[in-house]
């Protein structure tokens, strides 16, 4: 029993980030109907950034890590506005091209500043050493208190601005109806990049508390990758079209996979998140919470 | 006054608009009438900027309307009521209402133009928290008609809003746009299938037929004209 708590309390914190990473995928999906596979990379090169500015450069962690949500602000308005707006009216494959060209570039520059021999491990926001109940330790730390509460206001904040704001709602409507939302007055094009900046910024945060939990994952290529694979499976869980989905898709995930873990065999979860998501794709494509049927992925 | 001269619209090799030229006066409610394919949902889109056309100019009030982006007309006082799907399902009835305040960015009066459209569409006011997807077909029609409203446009340009509803509600919707015109001096352009009940609100009518203008005069002149309402009206 007390291994059950302590993995689902393991698979709720890492849950909270694949949630994370998850909205990220589907605020940019609703937007604009493009997959950003670049995601997995923008927020490895952000996390590389706050992590040279913070072990490299003894910048203190609070403003590393506004550095680096800043950077993925910065980064999803720029590629919004240089890469997919162009391709957006074309075929759907045009802009799967342009997201991973993205991911391969950034990938690549990130070698080319910081190296690829090496991982980096990126400082945790506050103590990985679990809290004690009577004599025994719990797989939940400070540290993983802070990633749920750091997300959870990131998801309030995000309602909030969707569905209590003026710019809210014309974003909404701007992705659910862009030709009916022009007519309204709307800015279309310029709610989609402030979209993407968003979404780049919860992909920032996303990897920032990633990196914090485990050591050597600050590198070009590994933990990130399966980072965006994860989020990937939890959006598709909960249904790319739905917020509400992403976040639970995310939690389901991150449970399974520690259940899994703790279980089966700890060496493959990669494995178990691939097992899941064919098995959504095959059992119910829409996920949990879509309420229209994926056009297209 | 809206001025639409000689305009060309082509989709490929289709003239959907092929030389059309029109004018609505500030106060009037004109008919665009025509069978499907006719270029009349064309027209619309090509006044408020959606299609561009490929010659001919189009003016309102003063504004060139070929220069303006589609955001920008409603500025202008232009408000559009798409055919059909113009609803946004996945938003609530009052979120599709202040949606079209949006531009005038002033709450007070949004709030207002709120009140006055409940109390214009009472079926509205009852499901305004309820998502959009859950309205019936005139009930959707209602919420565009309103949509637009909220945006206190002068000219307001309406795509088939008699599609799929029942007479009542369409009578309904009509007696609504020339109370507007009478109490406010709403400037109507009305595109319609339903040429006998567009012809008995219209004060204008034109009657387009494969991109052209086949016939133009009074709503009243084209509605007795026995010829042209078998050749082209269908009553």
């Amino acid at each position: 029993m007390f291994r059950f708590v302590n993995l689902t309390l393991s698979g709720v914190s890492n849950g909270m980030i694949y949630a994370a990473v998850a909205l990220a995928l589907v605020l940019i999906w609703r937007g604009t109907r493009v997959v950003n596979f670049a995601q997995g990379a923008m927020l490895m090169f952000t996390t590389f950034i706050a992590w040279d500015l913070s072990q490299q450069h003894n910048v203190n962690y609070w403003v590393a890590l506004a550095v680096g949500i800043g950077a993925g602000l910065v980064m999803g308005a720029v590629a919004e506005r240089l890469l997919v707006r162009p391709v957006e009216t074309g075929p759907p494959l045009n802009a799967i091209i342009v997201t991973l060209g993205l991911y391969i570039f950034l990938q690549g520059l990130a070698g080319a500043i910081w190296g690829n021999a090496q991982a980096h491990s990126y400082p945790p926001g506050y103590s990985i050493i679990g809290y004690k109940v009577g004599h025994r330790t719990l797989l939940f730390a400070p540290n993983d208190l802070y990633i749920v509460i750091a997300v959870a206001i990131i998801l309030v904040a995000l309602y909030v601005l969707f569905n209590r704001t003026p710019v809210g709602l014309r974003m909404r409507a701007s992705a659910f109806n862009p030709e009916v939302a022009r007519l309204l007055g709307v800015r279309v094009g310029r709610l989609l990049t402030v979209g993407w900046a968003l979404a780049a910024g919860v992909g920032a945060l996303a990897g920032l508390l990633a990196a914090g939990t485990n050591p050597g994952y600050v590198a070009p290529t590994g933990y990130f990758d399966a980072l965006l694979i994860y989020g990937f499976t939890a959006a598709v869980l909960g249904g790319l079209d739905s917020s509400v989905g992403a976040v639970v898709g995310g939690l389901l995930l991150g449970v399974l996979l520690s259940y899994g873990d703790g279980y089966i065999d700890n060496n493959v979860e990669g494995m178990y998140a691939v097992i899941i998501l064919i098995a959504v794709l095959m059992v119910r494509p829409n996920g949990l919470f879509s309420r229209r049927a994926v056009r297209r992925v | 006054m809206l001025s639409i001269e000689d305009v060309v619209t082509t989709y490929g090799a289709v003239r959907a608009l092929d030389g059309v030229s029109l004018a609505a006066e500030d106060g009037t409610i004109t008919a665009v009438l025509g069978a499907n394919g006719a270029g009349k949902t064309t027209l619309l889109r090509t006044i408020n900027g959606l299609v561009k056309p490929q010659s001919g100019s189009i003016s309102y009030a003063g504004h060139d309307l070929l220069k303006t982006r589609v955001e920008n007309i409603v500025q202008y006082g232009i408000a559009h009521v798409p055919e059909g799907r113009g609803v946004i399902t996945e938003l609530t009835v009052e979120e599709n209402l202040r949606l079209g305040a949006l531009w005038r960015g002033e709450r007070a009066v949004a709030a207002q133009s709120m009140r006055e459209i409940y109390e214009m569409f009472p079926p509205l006011a009852e499901r305004r928290q309820r998502s959009a997807d859950t309205l019936s077909g005139g009930e959707r029609q209602m919420l565009v008609v309103g949509r637009a409203l909220m945006a206190k446009p002068k000219l307001l340009l309406l795509d088939e809003p008699s599609l799929g509803l029942a007479p009542r509600i369409t009578a309904q919707i009509f007696a609504t746009l020339r109370q507007l015109r009478e109490q406010q001096g709403l400037t109507v352009v009305l595109v319609e299938q339903n040429a006998r009940s567009a012809l008995s609100v219209a004060d204008e009518a034109v009657v387009l037929n494969l991109g052209k203008v086949v016939a133009q005069g009074k709503a009243s002149d084209l509605a007795a004209d026995e010829k042209l309402r078998h050749a082209y009206l269908g009553f």
